[in-house]
C-alpha cells in the first residue's frame, strides 16, 4: 500500500513538473530558433564558391536532459506492447534542437556567418538499473565559418 | 547559391496525442492482457493440477516447525488423538490409495488450522483450546481432510507459481524497481490460499464426513459460532481469515443440519477427558 502512494506521487509529480518543464523548453527552443535564424546550420560538406574567404572554425553544442517518472512508466508499458514510444520521441527532438541552437549561439559569437558540415551525435549517459535510459545527451558541431 | 534555415512546422517528429490518454490506454490495455493471461493458464492450471501424482506433491515438503514444544509427551498425546479423529473420518470416507493425511500439532497461541502439501494437516493450540466438542474438532477436521482430497493445495501452489512467474516476467520487461515491487506484492497475496469455491466443497464434503462417522451434525457449527460471537469488533482470528465465514457458509451448515434430519437422540461426543490437560501443559 505505502508503495502505491509512492508510485501514485512520483507518477503524479513526474506529470506535473515533466509537463511544466516541456512546455516551458519548447516555448524558449522556438524563440530561439527564430532568433538565430540568421546563422543557417548547414549539413553539407561543401562551402558556397562565392569567392569571399572565410575563416573556420569547430563550434560544438551540447545538451543533457532526463526524463520524468511519467515518461518512463508509459516507456515501460510500451516496452510491453510495442509502438511509438512517443514519451521519448519530445525529448529526443528538445535535446538535438537545443544542442544545434547551442552551437549556433557559439557560432554566433565568434561572428560567422554560417556553420557547415554540421553533424550530431546521441549518447544515453545514464542508464540505470536493468538499462533503463535515465537521461539522453546530444552533442551537435559543424565548421563556422567566419568571414575575413 | 543561398543557404538558410527555414521554419519548419511542429509536431512533425513528435506525436500529438497527449500524454495521459497514452498512458490511460496502455495501463487498460496491459492490465487486460494480463489478467486475461492469468485467468487462462490458472484455468489450466486446476484443471491439471488433479492429475499430478499424490506421491509427487509428498516429494515437496513445506515444513511448519513448531519451535521447541514444552512437553513432548503431551504433544504426542495430542498427535495420536487427532491422527486416530482423523483416521476415523477417513475410514467412512476412504481417500484413494496412495493419498494419505497426517495430522501434526503446534504449540502455538494461533487460532488456526490448514492443510498443506503432501496431506499434512496442522492444528494450533489456540484452535483446540477453543473447542467443546469432538463434533466441533472433527467438523475442521474433515474440512481440512476434504481439502487435501480436492487437491487444493497443490491446486493453489499451480496458481501461486504461475503468479509469480508472470508477475516477474512482466515487471521485469517494464523494468521499474517501484513498479516490480508493486506487481510482485500483488501476486503474493494470492499464493497458497483457498478460494471460496474450495472451502464450500470442503464443507460439502467435511458434512458428509460427519453424517457417516456420528449419524448426525450436532455440533458441526458450533466452532463458527463461537469464534464468530468471539471476535466481535476485533480482529478476527486467523482461522476466519484463511477460512473466510460468510454468512450464507454457515447458513449452508445448519439447512445440511435439517435435510440430513438429525437423529432425535443425538448427542455430542465428547473431548478426552484429559484433552484440557494436554494442552495447558504445553503451555510452557
Amino acid at each position: 500500500m505505502v508503495d502505491l502512494i509512492i508510485f501514485l506521487i512520483l507518477l503524479a509529480s513526474g506529470y506535473g513538473f515533466g509537463r511544466h518543464a516541456e512546455k516551458k523548453h519548447y516555448r524558449s527552443i522556438i524563440a530561439r530558433e527564430k532568433e538565430l535564424n540568421l546563422i543557417p546550420a548547414i549539413a553539407t560538406k561543401l562551402i558556397p564558391a562565392t569567392g569571399q574567404l572565410y575563416d573556420s572554425n569547430l563550434v560544438t553544442g551540447n545538451v543533457v536532459i532526463s526524463i520524468d517518472y511519467f515518461k518512463r512508466v508509459i516507456a515501460g508499458l510500451r516496452n510491453l506492447v510495442g509502438g511509438r514510444v512517443s514519451s521519448y520521441e519530445t525529448l529526443i527532438d528538445r535535446a538535438r534542437r537545443e544542442a544545434i541552437l547551442r552551437m549556433k549561439q557559439q557560432a554566433k559569437s565568434e561572428g560567422a556567418e554560417m556553420v557547415f558540415n554540421i553533424k550530431l551525435e546521441t549518447s544515453s549517459i545514464h542508464k540505470g538499473r536493468r538499462n533503463a535510459v535515465g537521461s539522453v545527451e546530444v552533442l551537435a558541431y559543424g565548421t563556422a565559418l567566419i568571414p575575413k | 547559391m543561398e543557404y538558410s534555415n527555414p521554419e519548419l512546422p511542429e509536431g512533425i517528429n513528435t506525436s500529438k496525442e497527449h500524454p495521459l490518454k497514452e498512458f490511460l490506454i496502455l495501463t487498460a490495455g496491459v492490465t487486460l492482457i494480463i489478467s486475461g493471461l492469468i485467468l487462462i493458464l490458472v484455468l489450466l492450471s486446476d484443471h491439471f493440477a488433479k492429475y499430478i501424482p499424490f506421491s509427487w506433491e509428498k516429494h515437496i515438503s513445506l515444513s511448519f516447525v513448531d519451535e521447541a514444544p514444552k512437553n513432548t509427551t503431551n504433544k504426542k498425546n495430542i498427535e495420536t488423538y487427532l491422527q486416530n479423529l482423523a483416521d476415523k473420518l477417513v475410514l467412512k470416507q476412504p481417500l484413494p490409495d496412495d493419498m494419505t493425511i497426517k495430522v501434526h500439532y503446534l504449540d502455538q497461541d494461533q487460532v488456526n488450522a490448514f492443510a498443506t502439501l503432501g496431506g499434512h494437516v496442522y492444528f494450533y493450540r489456540g484452535l483446540l483450546d477453543k473447542m467443546t466438542s469432538e463434533n466441533a474438532l472433527a467438523m475442521v477436521m474433515a474440512h481440512e481432510i476434504a481439502h487435501v482430497r480436492y487437491r487444493h493445495p497443490i491446486q493453489s501452489l499451480g496458481r501461486g507459481v504461475i503468479f509469480a512467474v508472470i508477475v516477474s516476467t512482466v515487471s521485469s520487461s517494464v523494468g521499474d524497481t517501484i513498479m516490480q515491487s508493486l506487481f510482485n506484492q500483488a501476486g503474493f497475496l494470492t499464493v497458497l490460499k483457498f478460494n471460496r469455491q474450495m472451502e464450500i466443497a470442503s464443507d460439502e464434503y467435511a458434512i458428509q464426513s460427519l453424517y457417516a462417522h456420528y449419524g448426525h451434525l450436532k455440533g458441526a457449527d458450533d466452532l463458527f459460532k463461537i469464534l464468530q460471537d468471539e471476535h466481535g469488533d476485533n480482529e478476527p482470528y486467523e482461522f476466519l481469515n484463511t477460512h473466510p465465514l460468510t454468512t450464507k457458509r454457515l447458513k449452508y451448515i445448519q439447512t445440511s443440519e435439517e435435510k440430513y434430519r438429525p437423529a432425535t437422540n443425538a448427542e455430542l461426543t465428547a473431548l478426552p477427558d484429559q484433552f484440557k490437560k494436554w494442552l495447558a501443559n504445553n503451555q510452557k
